[in-house]
């Protein structure tokens, strides 16, 4: 994987679907809850889907062309509340505007029970070749805790039928989504979950702790004393027991919360933690094709007024080729350190116009405030990268960036690794 | 500019307790003599520094000269001399006092007479200066002036019966306190003849002219073509401007007695030119200066220390500038093993100090660490030397030391009272020996006591404020040295010895305070990768220990494209904590943890 390229254009794309039955309890994300029964093209909500998504195609069509993309992902939300056809047309629509490399990853999130044996393979027929399956808990108390519509014999469904066609190769994989430390767990419920995540024969998992963010249930439930979130010692056993047991089970930790037998990590994320460009399509969707981070309005009518403005006077700056930029570093470092391969400082720093004789200057700094890290295990360097350990490193991350984040606040104002404007701490 | 027969100037100043409208009153007075028409009228014209319009405080006084028409149909000139309203500068007020032949006595008429307000006047009596009591927020619903009036009369012992009541606010009063200044104020006396002499009662360090000098022309007469001599600091200068305060500068030629005016004469600091100095000519000098001058002295010290190293020539270089208009701040070099280089300074009180602290952060951009404030000890060696020990730090070994004096202060409390258990209690809590109590109106007492200054310069003012939801004023003054069984308390962190956060304590306390010392230390340094132990000793006998578990987890669950800005502003954020601490061996350290001695329970 190369480090980024801050001028090869982006092979990605992000389409956000913010439908979803409900708001869990845990989410800060955009959505737009429509009731229990919203379903596909029939359903309550079935109109509010249909008229989204021709903002989502207007949005595509202003779009920039581009090479064909190597990665799809359709998030959300919950895509699996479109039908086949609308999923069919948004990727035909991808099709005619970038095209597909061969061997493309197209991934569709999914809710468990939103989907039969039929639905599913009418997906695939789209060309959706992964499915990511938000599981979340396999009990069904944690799931009511959480505030989910799904529960344990859903989830069962969905597995098997996903893991059916894993097997026969109609597709080439899918994951689960699970969330540790969630508020009254034991290690022993804990495990034994684990335990079924890995039963259903799911190549790819994410396991995520639970963050309580600013505007969710949880939050207001937090600051009211009523979350039973585990103690530190027990969300370090869970968490830790999480990364020996999917070890042991043959999964490689490729990011702090990603976890993947040999090449079915997920090819999409990694665009992400590696600095280089994805095109993001949608309300909410964040996008950042040529090194300028853009996220679309929050709500529909901002989002409809954003798309026409671009309709008429062209796309976005941060959206065009000609006003390319490099990400900074910092932001490089940020993401970076989140994957198993760590980052190449040397390289980093190459690619952002340093010439040795800098890179001496500037880098050493931030190599002498992660000695320590280095010292204790923590950070380990390998060769010309660094990576953190797995799991004492990764689990102290923050402390890591924070230390360079330091270093990036008293680099000398006219240091060329900066970019145009850096905010001081 | 109006040039009036000494028989027509007026010079005052006005005596009140912090918020109890003296500002309010004085920007009244300007704008009704037409001094500072309404447009150009800033709320509290007097108080320049913006730390003063802040905290509602005057720290540095000025002055304002007015022309007012009588009810004589003569003009008068009245020259305003502002004063600070804070303990920490009342050898300020005495020579502002000193420039006055009266002043207006301004007390809230809901609030009363407060101690401050009573050290002042018993200093402007001192002086024999005319005194005309004033009742100010008369509007308010809680204005009782008759009950006001009469703990005036029974307190200070003046005649209130031509009080004036007023309102700042309203206006209510103004014309009525304007005629009383020129009819009961008398005016200068006359000194045809007499040797040339001045009082400085301020100063102030402009960066174009050097400093300039507030004075008072007790007698003779300065013209802007002589050389001066200021007789403290046995230096002279020769003038470049003399004026007026109008109350922006306004050159004049010559000031005659009586008058108040400024002088400019590129003099480099303010230490040069001292508050109580007398000015007079260098061709005919006075025989003697005026009396009472004194130099300023530190009473509080404390460590500053850039959080930054690389700051230090900064700091340096902002403590140099900030003397030059501050007399009373004293520092000098301090290196500490823990906290590297930085500065021993001395401030007159801890408002002072907490004024110099700010005044570095704002307008220096400086992040620093402030330890502790503490006193200057007299250590009673066994080879007969006395030490004055003004830094914990250094106090020499119990093996080598005979005694250790502390200073104390004579402390005047004054509150409703329904509160002298609890003031009683917080006194004999800090160790003070009750002295008296007297009441000076059937429900309002004065508490006396003789009590360290260690134990005041620490949170006694908020703790008595807040013990006595704001009743309470207090002033004090030092009386001398005693000698008391004081160990010196050391606190380990991570093993290694914090100098900036060892303190002298009573042996009966030290228990207590290093308890407390180590519990308040693990709530206020943050968690670390590895486990911290936290000590406090006596020598090399531990008293208290707690620890500070590892940090074990801190890690962002998620990372995806449209989370990388929040999650960016998170981590920045924890950087900018981490920026204002100071590391301490393998330690950081937040500032507050240095003043953690300030917030025990006690």
């Amino acid at each position: 994987m190369s480090d980024f390229c801050p001028h090869s254009p982006p092979r990605s794309a992000y389409l956000h679907i913010p439908f979803c039955f409900r708001r869990c309890f845990y989410c800060d994300f955009v959505v737009v809850p429509l009731g229990d029964k919203a379903n596909g093209a029939i359903g309550p909500g079935s109109e509010s889907i249909k008229a989204y998504l021709k903002l989502l195609h207007r949005e595509i069509s202003v779009s920039e062309k581009g090479p064909p993309l190597s990665t799809v992902y359709i998030g959300g939300g919950t895509p699996s509340l479109l039908s086949s056809t609308q999923i069919s047309d948004l990727i035909e629509h991808l099709r005619r505007h970038f095209g597909f490399q061969d061997g493309s990853e197209l991934t569709l999130e999914v809710d468990p029970g939103s989907f039969n044996e039929q639905g599913l393979d009418l997906y695939i027929d789209c060309g959706i070749n992964r499915f990511s399956l938000g599981a979340q808990s396999f009990d069904d108390y944690f799931l009511e805790q959480i505030g989910r519509k799904h529960r344990f014999k859903n989830l069962a469904e969905s597995c098997f039928l996903l893991d059916q066609a894993y097997k026969k190769k109609n597709i080439s994989s899918w994951s689960l989504d699970l969330i540790q430390n969630l508020p009254g767990q034991s290690f022993s419920s804990w495990e034994k979950q684990l335990s079924q995540a890995i039963e259903t024969s799911a190549p790819h998992l994410s396991i995520y702790d639970l963050s309580i963010e600013p505007g969710t249930v949880f939050a207001w439930r937090e600051k009211r004393g009523e979350l039973d979130l585990p103690k530190e010692d027990l969300a370090m056993e869970i968490s830790r027991a999480t990364v020996s047991m999917l070890k042991r089970a043959g999964f490689g930790r490729y990011e702090i919360s990603n976890f993947a037998f040999p090449g079915h990590a997920s090819r999409h994320n990694r665009v992400y933690w590696s600095g280089a460009g994805w095109w993001g399509f949608g309300q909410g969707a964040t996008s950042s094709p040529w090194g300028q981070r853009l996220a679309r309005p929050k709500t529909r009518d901002l989002y409809r007024s954003w798309v026409e403005f671009q309709e008429i006077h062209g796309p976005d700056p941060s959206l065009q080729a000609s006003n390319a930029k490099k990400i900074a570093f910092d932001e490089q470092l940020i993401v970076g350190l989140r994957s198993r391969e760590g980052v190449d400082l040397e390289a980093l720093a190459k690619a952002n116009g340093c010439n040795s004789a800098q890179r001496v200057a500037y880098l050493q700094p931030l190599k002498s405030r992660w000695q320590a890290f280095v010292e204790e295990g923590l950070l380990i360097r390998s060769g010309k990268r660094f990576r953190l350990s797995d799991p004492q490193g990764f689990e102290i991350t923050n402390q890591v960036l924070v230390e360079m984040l330091l270093w990036w606040d008293s680099l000398p104002n006219d240091a060329v690794l900066l970019p145009n404007s850096r905010v001081p701490l | 500019m109006t040039d009036v027969p000494v028989s027509r100037l007026r010079n005052f100043c006005i005596i009140a307790h912090i918020d109890h409208g003296k500002s309010t009153l004085a920007d009244r007075l300007l704008q009704d003599t037409g001094t500072v028409s309404g447009r150009d009228m800033q709320d509290q014209f007097l108080d320049n520094m913006d730390l003063e319009r802040e905290r509602g405080i005057t720290i540095k006084l000025q002055a304002a000269r007015m022309n007012y028409k009588a009810s004589d149909g003569e003009e008068y000139v009245l020259n305003l001399i502002d004063t600070p309203g804070h303990v920490d500068f009342s050898y300020e007020v005495s020579r502002s006092l000193q420039a006055c032949e009266g002043a207006l006595l301004v007390v809230d008429a809901s609030q009363g007479v407060e101690a401050q307000t009573l050290a002042n006047v018993y200093l402007a009596l001192e002086n024999d200066l005319e005194i005309i009591p004033v009742l100010n927020k008369i509007d308010l619903p809680g204005a009782e002036p008759e009950k006001i009036k009469h703990e005036i009369e029974q307190i200070i012992g003046l005649d209130s019966s031509k009080a004036i009541s007023c309102s700042a606010k309203t206006g209510l009063g103004i014309t009525e306190i304007l005629q009383a200044v020129v009819d009961r104020i008398p005016p200068p006396t006359d000194s045809p003849g007499q040797a040339t002499k001045a009082l400085i009662f301020d100063s102030y360090y402009d960066s174009y002219r050097g400093v300039i000098v507030y004075f008072r022309l007790i007698s003779g007469v300065i013209n802007v073509k002589d050389k001066v001599l200021l007789m403290a600091s046995k230096k002279s200068y020769e003038l470049d401007e003399i004026g007026v305060m109008a109350p922006e500068q306004l050159r004049v030629d010559e000031l005659h007695a009586g008058e108040v005016g400024y002088l400019a004469a590129s003099i480099k600091a303010v230490a040069d030119a001292r508050v109580g100095d007398t000015i007079t000519l260098l061709n005919s000098p006075a025989e003697d200066p005026l009396p009472g001058y004194k130099e300023a002295k530190p009473m509080v010290f404390c460590g500053l220390f850039p959080t930054d190293a690389d700051q230090y020539p900064d700091l340096r270089e902002a403590l140099d500038k900030l003397q030059l208009s501050d007399a009373a701040l004293k520092y000098e070099p301090e290196t500490s093993s823990a906290m590297g280089f930085g500065f021993r300074c001395g401030f007159l009180g801890l408002l002072h100090m907490e004024i110099v602290q700010e005044r570095l952060e704002r307008e220096y951009d400086l992040d620093l660490i402030v330890t502790a404030p503490s006193v200057i000890y007299k250590v009673n060696m066994m080879d007969g030397e006395i030490l004055m020990i003004d830094n914990p730090a250094i106090l020499p070994d119990p093996q080598k030391r005979e005694s250790i004096e502390e200073p104390y202060v004579r402390m005047e409390i004054y509150a409703p009272n329904d509160y002298n258990g609890t003031l009683m209690g917080l006194c004999q809590e800090r160790r003070g020996d009750f002295l008296d109590m007297k009441y000076i109106t059937t429900d309002r007492v004065t508490l006396i006591y003789e009590i360290p200054l260690g134990e005041v310069v620490t949170d006694f003012f908020d703790q008595m404020k807040s013990r006595t939801k704001g009743y309470a004023s207090m002033e004090y003054h030092l009386i001398g040295y005693r000698p008391n069984d004081l160990v010196r308390l050391d606190v380990l962190i991570n093993s290694e010895k914090a100098d900036p956060l060892t303190t002298i304590v009573h042996r009966d306390k030290a228990y207590g305070v290093g308890k407390g010392l180590v519990e308040k230390l693990k709530e206020l340094i943050p968690r670390q990768q590895f486990k911290i132990p936290l000590q406090a000793s006596i020598g090399s006998r531990i008293i208290a220990s707690e620890s500070i578990s590892a940090m074990r987890k801190d890690v962002l669950a998620k990372c995806y494209g449209g989370d990388i800005s929040r999650k960016k502003k998170l981590l920045q954020k924890q950087a900018k904590g981490k920026k204002r601490m100071k590391a301490m061996g393998k330690v950081d350290v937040p500032q507050e943890a240095f003043m953690a001695v300030l917030k025990l329970d006690q």
